[in-house]
């Protein structure tokens, strides 16, 4: 028993928590939960809480076969919407083999894994999400979403309901040792965004996690319903996750150099060509969802077409400007992926590209300086600006064929997402939309 | 002396600067390690005496021991007389030192701090002589230290006894000089009173045990000193742990003492150089790899803050000796020290006294582990020093005394070899001389009279110490009452089974049972193993099932208890013993025929024995058989033995390494087509023989068909086969059909040897078809039949038993059906969608398809299929292409510019890979279905061992997706067709 696993323990004991939820997730993001009493919780850390793993290999299930969550004691956090007293706590897992071998089907493991790269060649992989997200009129089967107000970018709402429900939801978050960086009013009704303060890949992934459930459960204690579906409303902006990203060697930022073309290292400038080039391959990763493609090609900001720029709000990837002076905070920024993706993953092949970029030196193509979207077809193809898959279906195509992608979440992981994407596009092609019922039955 | 006249005259020259005469110069000189050198050595030093007015220090010591320590230092130590050359003042020191008063005595830490002016007796000494002037005075009273440690060792009559005292001096010295470099480092950093950093020994320093001349090992750790910030304390704790490693290892007017090296810290290279306690506390904790806990075994406050050291160490400890409870925390270690040596390069690897094999690193590993292993329960071994643990653990039985004595004399000899090297030019070296020049003076410095001596003990020790380590560690678990003398350690039944869980063995109880049924008793057998066991225990543990090795073994034993030439067998021959235990302990399959024929284990010590015999070998004693004897049910038992002999040679082999999977498939084979062959002669002559004639009046043929046909047959496959016959006797089909149904029983008949069960439904019209059918009909059939399956089966097929001139007529008839000058329209399609229908109807229910080596997406059959097409459509315009073996016609398609290269790389790597996996899952004997990769990923573990492959389960699991998913990928371009989009 070590420190922090007594430190977890003592606290349990202390708090008085009566639940302490093992959470993992499996291939798709989805938050899993195991609740075990405290006195289990001693077995827990030495021999890990055996359950049927196939939980972690999302919705087309092959396999049923044993395995371990082991909780990592410095995730430990108290729940806070359970009340201060005979509360609940979280600790996130890893999962492994019953005998012991990290399982190749977590994703928290491809993560840890892909890190483990990075961390050979002296990189740190820092990240910062800028998460989007809807607050809705409890749903009703059938009913098209109500957003919360009719406020827009930067709105002050006063008495609004998304005001007080992002003080609160941000006060949660930080009572769990989540730190916000920035929050507002986002540009479609009911929308709203947080932007966590940047962190190590691993420990923003599970922030991520954290978030999601946070936000929804203070959604629910308001009466409403946040959603963080890439594209709930047709004629509204979708919601992105928009991800800073940069590498440190040690206490130095790898992407600085001061002088340089945008103060871009040579380093920088090889893992946004290693994102550009492998963008269109790991995109069924970054957005994972049928309903994905509709925010990707519904215009209104998400970049649809592979390029970069510096400051500029239609490329995939942008160049965030800092103070001078503030060397430390250069980074890049992708635009792609939704609040929807599967973090742990999404980061991991996001770090891949990056990597895969510097360790083949790749050169960075010319930054794109017009707004990507007010040109025309042959103008983009004149200047080499490639679509991203246009499809949950083309998204898969892609990744079908990435050495990439594969190696980086490894086969059986690779295998798995490709199985439920694949089911998730047949089951949507089945569909026939109200849309088409409006279209074509008067006239058909 | 290599040249009397050269010496003459340099004894001349010394005399004419000293105005001294050296009485019996040849006396004196034959105690010095290097005359030679020692000689001009003294010249130098009397010249640099007299230039510098120190000429009485000098003369001061004739004819006195003084003198003859400077004599051994001068003759030992090319260094330190240079030193004396640019000293001359220190000269004096040899008489100054105080007579009957060792070394032992100096108390170096306040000698050192003196040197740079800063109080002995503060908990934080500051330097008053700072910057490079301190330096310097840090190094010159270091070396006047080490002199004095120098002279004492070189002069004393038995160095191996004075090794342990000579290596705490050392290291207390290498303390001091940090300690005195923190004081320079003070002096120059006002904001050093923000932290108390304390700086802490690892490896042979914080063992007490230096070199002369080594890195020295160290780890920082610094806590805030009053109220100062975590941050201002880590920022001068930084700057000052640099300085005084600085202060010791860089370039300086007096030249720099050693390294300092500080990667052992959390994270290495890339860690921070300083953390404070729960910083460190937390590393180990959560990331640090076993090897890290086995290097925290030695750590020591050797400079510093003595609290905060003393708190690191208490807060660490805990942690070392509870490492070994980690998952496969022996294994891993082990693992490591092979690494290590693998990385010693041959050409010096005989020479190494440190790293190589039999060295001074296989005795502190050995050491180490059963500290590691034992001092969880025990504290009295919890030394850091080598030699005092390893009296411990004698003290404690952990260890036998003659071991203990014959590894603690290794170790101090090795020892001193070492030091007397390093002492020449103050270098760090652990390699033997290769001149004769160096060796000599070497013995001459450690003692040996002559330099044959010398390498002859250097063998011994090595030879010892490369033993011992099975010995110690295994030894001991073997009950009191199998101890080959009173002297022998034997450990109670609680540490043996926490040495045996911690090599690898799940059920402890069990192995001890099986170890006490091996050695006990008076019977000479139990004497032998006794001797065998610990070696054949340490086997057994690296193998994939120690404990199912151990059980094998046993049995193994008990069956052969009669035999004298196993026992024997195994005691003289090391190569048998240890491949009988990766047999056993890896190879049920193996152990199952070994067991059945105890024959084939002689010829584990024999690379020959272990070959596959060749079929015409294998033939030839066939036929030696069948014409000993008439009796039909004697022959063919003796035909199968002599198949089940060969498959247990072949796999042996296979699982020591010694042939490829492919390789074994076709002996496999051969083996097959020898025992049908044999078995069509008697069913022949018998069938005539009933028919009332002297011969089988019709030629007849076996058609080995399938996998078969390709010699790609596994251990426990049937034969698919078809029969043909050709001939006008007018009773010819009844009598065909009665050969091949005799031949079928002969085979497969219950009897005392196995049996190769015979598939005959690949001929024509399958099961509703005749057992036999004459070519004509063949012929008929195939030239009727133009259904391309039917032609595709035929690639495969190749004559292995029976009548060669039907044989050659078969061949030709079917390479019209099967080589086809352009294939009939819509073959290919037919091909293709009978392929596509077979993935999703042969594969059996309820298995993950990728984990189906044949069928699976990728598989074999992928991969078969790709190439038969390729033979199929192209075979009549290129006879290369016609082969019934996979690799061969994939690599005849690649010359002849039918597939690309690239492609055709990434088919058969997958049927390798395939084909491996199948063998090693037939030889790991575990499981019914051969052609399903386990999920199981220790078993998966397993099967990386049988191939030798050095990849965890997880790995080969992942492995094995990666190579299918291209192989797949290939299959769907070059068999299905089907165009890539990009």
């Amino acid at each position: 028993m070590d420190k922090q696993q007594e430190y977890v323990l003592r606290s349990v004991e202390e708090r008085d928590i009566r639940f302490i939820r093992l959470w993992f997730t499996d291939v798709l993001g989805v938050l899993k939960s195991v609740a075990i009493a405290p006195a289990e919780l001693e077995n827990a850390f030495s021999e890990g809480i055996g359950f049927d793993g196939s939980a972690v290999e999302g919705l087309t299930r092959v396999y049923e076969a044993d395995m371990l969550a082991l909780p990592d004691p410095s995730t430990f956090q108290i729940l806070p919407w359970r009340g201060a007293r005979q509360g609940a706590a979280r600790m996130f897992c890893d999962i492994a083999t019953p005998d012991g071998e990290p399982a190749l089907s977590d994703p928290r493991q491809v993560l840890k894994r892909t890190l483990d790269k990075a961390s050979a060649q002296g990189f740190t992989f820092y990240t910062h999400p800028e998460i989007e997200f809807y607050l809705l009129e409890k749903p009703e089967p059938g009913q098209a979403p109500k957003p919360v107000d009719r406020a827009g970018y930067f709105d002050n709402v006063p008495r609004g309901t998304a005001h007080n429900f992002r003080r609160e939801a941000i006060t949660m978050l930080e009572s769990m040792g989540i730190s916000v960086e920035f929050s507002h009013h986002e540009a479609g009704p009911g929308q709203n965004e947080i932007d966590l303060r940047y962190a190590d890949a691993l420990s923003m992934a599970d922030n991520i996690m954290t978030f999601r459930t946070v936000v929804k459960e203070v959604a629910l204690e308001q009466g409403v319903f946040a959603s963080f579906m890439p594209k709930p409303l047709f004629d509204a902006p979708g919601s992105g996750m928009h991800t800073h990203m940069s590498l440190f060697e040690g206490d130095r930022n790898a992407f600085y150099e001061a002088g340089a073309d945008h103060n871009l290292s040579p380093v920088a400038r090889q893992f946004i060509a290693g994102l550009l080039k492998y963008a269109p391959e790991i995109t069924a990763i970054t957005n994972q969802y049928v309903n994905s493609y509709k925010r990707l090609w519904g215009g209104a900001e998400a970049p649809s077409y592979v390029c970069w720029g510096s400051n500029n709000r239609s490329a995939l990837v942008r160049i965030p400007v800092h103070k001078p002076g503030k060397g430390q905070s250069t980074r890049v920024e992708y635009r792609a992926m939704d609040s929807a993706a599967n973090p742990y993953l999404a980061f991991s092949v996001l770090l891949a590209a990056g990597l895969k970029g510097i360790e083949d030196g790749l050169e960075l193509p010319e930054g794109a300086e017009d707004d990507v979207w007010e040109l025309s077809d042959a103008e983009r193809k004149a200047m080499g600006y490639e679509p991203l898959p246009a499809s949950l279906s083309d998204a898969i195509q892609a990744m079908e064929r990435s050495e990439l992608v594969a190696e980086t979440l490894g086969e059986r992981v690779f295998d798995f997402v490709l199985r439920n994407k694949r089911a998730e596009w047949e089951a949507y092609r089945a569909q026939v939309t109200p849309y088409e019922l409006e279209q074509y039955l008067p006239v058909l | 002396m290599a040249d009397t006249t050269r010496a003459l005259d340099l004894i001349g020259q010394i005399e004419a600067v000293t105005g001294a005469t050296l009485d019996d110069p040849a006396n004196a000189l034959s105690y010095l390690a290097d005359p030679d050198a020692g000689l001009l050595q003294l010249l130098r030093v009397a010249e640099a005496a007299r230039d510098a007015g120190l000429l009485a220090d000098l003369v001061a010591l004739r004819d006195s021991e003084a003198g003859a320590r400077l004599g051994v230092v001068l003759g030992g130590s090319l260094a330190l007389g240079d030193f004396l050359v640019r000293h001359p003042e220190y000269i004096a020191d040899f008489a100054a030192w105080p007579r009957g008063q060792s070394f032992t005595a100096v108390d170096a830490r306040a000698v050192l701090l003196e040197a740079v002016g800063a109080d002995p007796a503060s908990d934080a000494p500051v330097a008053t002589v700072t910057g490079e002037a301190g330096i310097a005075a840090l190094r010159i009273a270091y070396r006047r230290q080490l002199m004095r440690v120098a002279a004492e060792d070189l002069f004393h009559a038995t160095p191996p006894a004075i090794f342990p005292e000579v290596g705490a001096a050392l290291a207390d010295l290498a303390g001091a000089a940090l300690e005195a470099g923190l004081a320079v480092a003070r002096a120059d950093l006002p904001t050093h009173t923000h932290t108390r950093l304390a700086i802490m020994g690892m490896g042979k320093c914080g063992g007490r045990e230096l070199n002369y001349v080594s890195d020295v090992d160290v780890i920082f750790a610094a806590e805030p000193a009053g109220d100062a910030t975590e941050e201002q304390s880590l920022k001068a704790a930084t700057r000052l742990a640099a300085a005084a490693s600085r202060a010791c290892d860089r370039p300086g007017a007096e030249p720099p003492l050693w390294q300092v090296d500080a990667n052992l810290r959390p994270e290495g290279k890339d860690g921070a150089l300083v953390r404070n306690l729960a910083s460190h506390q937390a590393y180990y904790e959560r990331w640090a790899e076993s090897w890290e806990f086995q290097a925290l075994l030695k750590a020591r406050p050797i400079a510093g803050d003595r609290e905060i050291g003393e708190r690191y160490v208490e807060a660490m400890q805990p942690m070392v000796w509870t490492a070994v409870e980690r998952d496969g925390f022996v294994e891993g270690a082990q693992a490591m020290r092979r690494r290590v040596e693998e990385h010693v390069p041959a050409e010096v690897a005989d020479r190494q006294i440190k790293l190589g094999a039999g060295g001074l690193r296989d005795v502190e590993f050995t050491v180490q582990l059963l500290q590691l292993v034992h001092g969880r329960h025990d504290e009295s071994l919890r030394s850091r020093t080598t030699l005092t643990a390893l009296k411990a653990l004698r003290d404690g039985g952990y260890v036998g005394r003659p071991d203990a004595a014959k590894m603690d004399r290794s170790y101090r000899q090795l020892r001193v070899w070492e030091h007397r090297l390093q002492l020449r030019k103050l270098q760090r070296t652990h390699l033997m001389p290769e001149d004769e020049d160096g060796r000599r003076a070497l013995a001459r410095a450690s003692g040996f009279a002559t330099l044959e001596y010398m390498d002859e003990v250097w063998h011994d020790i090595r030879r010892d110490v490369r033993a011992m380590h099975l010995e110690m560690f295994y030894r001991p678990i073997l009950p009191m009452v199998a101890s080959l003398s009173a002297d022998e350690a034997s450990l109670d039944d609680a540490a043996a089974r926490a040495r045996l869980a911690a090599v690898g063995f799940d059920d402890a109880q069990a192995a001890q049972r099986h170890i006490a049924a091996l050695t006990e008793g008076v019977s000479r057998r139990a004497a032998i193993q006794r001797q065998l066991l610990p070696a054949m225990i340490g086997w057994f543990a690296q193998g994939a099932e120690p404990d199912a090795g151990l059980l094998a073994f046993r049995t193994l034993s008990e069956k052969l208890a009669d035999a004298q030439w196993y026992l024997k067998l195994l005691r003289d021959s090391s190569a048998a013993a240890q491949r009988l235990a990766r047999l056993l302990s890896t190879s049920a399959y193996v152990t199952d025929a070994l067991l059945a024929s105890a024959e084939s284990i002689p010829w584990l010590d024999n690379d020959a024995d272990l070959a596959p015999r060749s079929k015409e070998r294998m033939w030839a004693e066939a036929d030696a058989i069948l014409r000993r004897s008439d009796d039909a049910e004697q022959c063919i038992t003796a035909l199968r033995g002599l198949r089940r002999r060969e498959l247990a040679r072949v796999a042996s082999a296979d699982v020591l390494g010694l042939i490829t999977p492919v390789e074994a498939a076709a002996s496999v084979s051969d083996s097959a087509d020898v025992l049908i062959e044999g078995a069509l002669r008697i069913a022949a002559a018998e069938v005539a023989a009933e028919a009332g004639l002297d011969a089988l009046p019709v030629r007849f043929l076996v058609v080995a068909m399938g996998r078969y046909g390709g010699s790609e047959m596994g251990y426990t496959s049937d034969a698919d086969v078809q029969f043909v016959w050709d001939g006008s006797h007018p009773e010819g089909q009844k009598l065909a059909v009665k050969v091949a149904q005799r031949v079928r029983k002969l085979l497969q008949s219950v009897s005392s040897q196995p049996g190769l069960e015979i598939d005959a439904d690949l001929r024509p019209e399958g099961r509703n078809g005749p057992l036999a059918r004459s070519l004509a009909s063949c012929a008929e059939y195939y030239g009727r039949w133009s259904d391309p399956w039917e032609a595709q089966a035929l690639l495969r097929a190749r004559p292995c038993a029976g009548d060669q001139e039907l044989a050659a007529a078969f061949v030709a008839m079917i390479d019209g059906v099967r080589y086809p000058p352009s294939l009939p329209d819509g073959a290919l399609r037919q091909m293709r969608t009978l392929k596509a229908r077979m993935e999703s109807e042969r594969l059996p229910r309820g298995v993950d398809p990728r984990r189906h080596l044949k069928l699976g997406p990728g598989g074999l059959s992928d991969v078969e299929w790709s190439v038969q097409r390729l033979q199929l459509e192209h075979g009549h315009e290129y006879p290369a292409l016609r082969t019934t073996r996979t690799l061969e016609g994939l690599d005849a398609a690649t010359r002849e510019g039918l597939i690309d290269a690239a492609d055709a790389a990434v088919l058969a790597e997958a049927w390798r890979l395939a084909t491996d996996l199948r063998g090693a899952i037939a030889l790991r004997g575990r499981t019914r279905d051969r052609d399903v990769l386990p999920g199981d990923s220790r078993e998966l573990g397993v099967l990386a061992e049988i191939l030798s492959l050095r990849l965890s389960g997880a790995q080969l699991s992942d492995l094995y997706g990666r190579v299918t998913r291209r192989s797949r990928a290939v299959t769907e371009r070059v068999f299905f067709g089907w165009e890539s989009d990009q």
